[in-house]
């Protein structure tokens, strides 16, 4: 089954049909989106500061992480399935924009640079100035930005 | 009255070169809408951070004070490249969203949610570093933190509400 052909089946379901017949659904899911989306790339961003050595260097790193973790996990969870819904209420014209195909891209390539930095950079992070964790700090951070601008522009391309 | 002030000022600022600029150009809007985005999440995790500091929820051992002079600056700056960015989306479009009463029930959550967030600074810093948050300031968090969201959803829904009759189009 190609994307188009999931699009469409899925455009056709009742969940679709009732967030594209409700007048508040769509804005109501669009503010939980922001509100999660926020916290996950914030989180984020005060990690891969730290990281990169631009702020809190007075904190231990590992901590740092242990203790903001949740919170981007409880936002990601939270943007996810916002997401999702706004992806149901509109199957076909959001998989058939660039925008929105390039931002799960992007999505993906942070999960694999942070899966890399949980093999690899974390056990560097006692040392200092080790390379590793900088550079996983400077790609996070890079890839988020990114990924926001891309959600900023499909709206503007749908 | 306070429409034809507004009416007033959306003419000045939409005959400005900046409105020119912003409007004329397709990558402007969603860029300043990509840094506004950035700013939010930047204030709302450092409101979030403290506000659950206050609450006891998170970090323990590490004293209020220290949470406050990590997360208060970055929620000032936040703010101000919101102001900033938010100015330039009006200069865009400047008929769009202060002939809303959602825009403006949004300043006025901030002013609030912002001001919330403040008082926390010199009640802790009488309370001195081990002080824990009485139950009043708990109180003053929870409605802080729920501030911050009421102007993130007022934002979104400025989109969708519908202008005074009779504002200018």
């Amino acid at each position: 089954m190609s994307l188009e052909d999931f699009a469409f089946r899925l455009s056709e379901t009742s969940l679709s049909i009732a967030l594209t017949d409700s007048e508040w659904a769509f804005p109501a899911i669009e503010s939980a989106h922001v509100i999660a989306l926020t916290l996950v790339v914030g989180s984020i961003a005060v990690v891969d500061l730290r990281l990169l050595g631009l702020a809190a260097r007075d904190r231990d790193a590992s901590q740092l992480i242990a203790s903001i973790l949740p919170v981007t996990w409880v936002a990601f969870g939270f943007a996810l399935v916002t997401g999702s819904l706004l992806f149901v209420a509109n199957p076909i014209s959001y998989s058939a924009n660039s925008f929105f195909l390039v931002k799960l891209g992007l999505l993906g390539l942070a999960g694999l640079n942070m899966a890399l930095f949980h093999v690899f950079g974390s056990k560097q992070l006692k040392r200092e100035g080790a390379l590793a964790p900088r550079i996983s700090g400077a790609a996070s951070l890079s890839l988020w930005i990114a990924i926001v601008a891309a959600g900023r522009w499909i709206g503007f391309t749908l | 009255m306070i429409m034809h002030i507004l009416a007033g000022f959306a003419a000045w600022l939409g005959g400005t070169p900046l409105t020119a600029l912003v409007a004329g150009h397709f990558w402007i809007v969603p860029a300043l809408q990509t840094i506004h985005i950035l700013a939010v999440a930047g204030v709302l995790v450092s409101v979030l951070l403290i506000n659950l500091r206050v609450l006891g929820v998170i970090g323990g051992t590490e004293p209020v004070a220290g949470v406050l002079d990590r997360y208060l600056r970055p929620t000032g700056v936040g703010v101000l490249v919101l102001a900033v960015t938010g100015f330039l989306l009006i200069a865009g479009e400047p008929t769009r969203a202060i002939f809303r009463t959602l825009f403006w029930a949004k300043m006025l959550l901030i002013v609030i949610a912002f001001t919330l967030t403040w008082s926390h600074r010199p009640a802790f810093a009488v309370v001195g570093a081990g002080g824990s948050a009485t139950a009043a300031r708990k109180a003053i968090a929870v409605a802080a933190l729920l501030a911050w969201v009421a102007v993130i959803v007022a934002g979104r829904w400025i989109a969708y509400v519908e202008a005074w009759p009779g504002a200018p189009e």
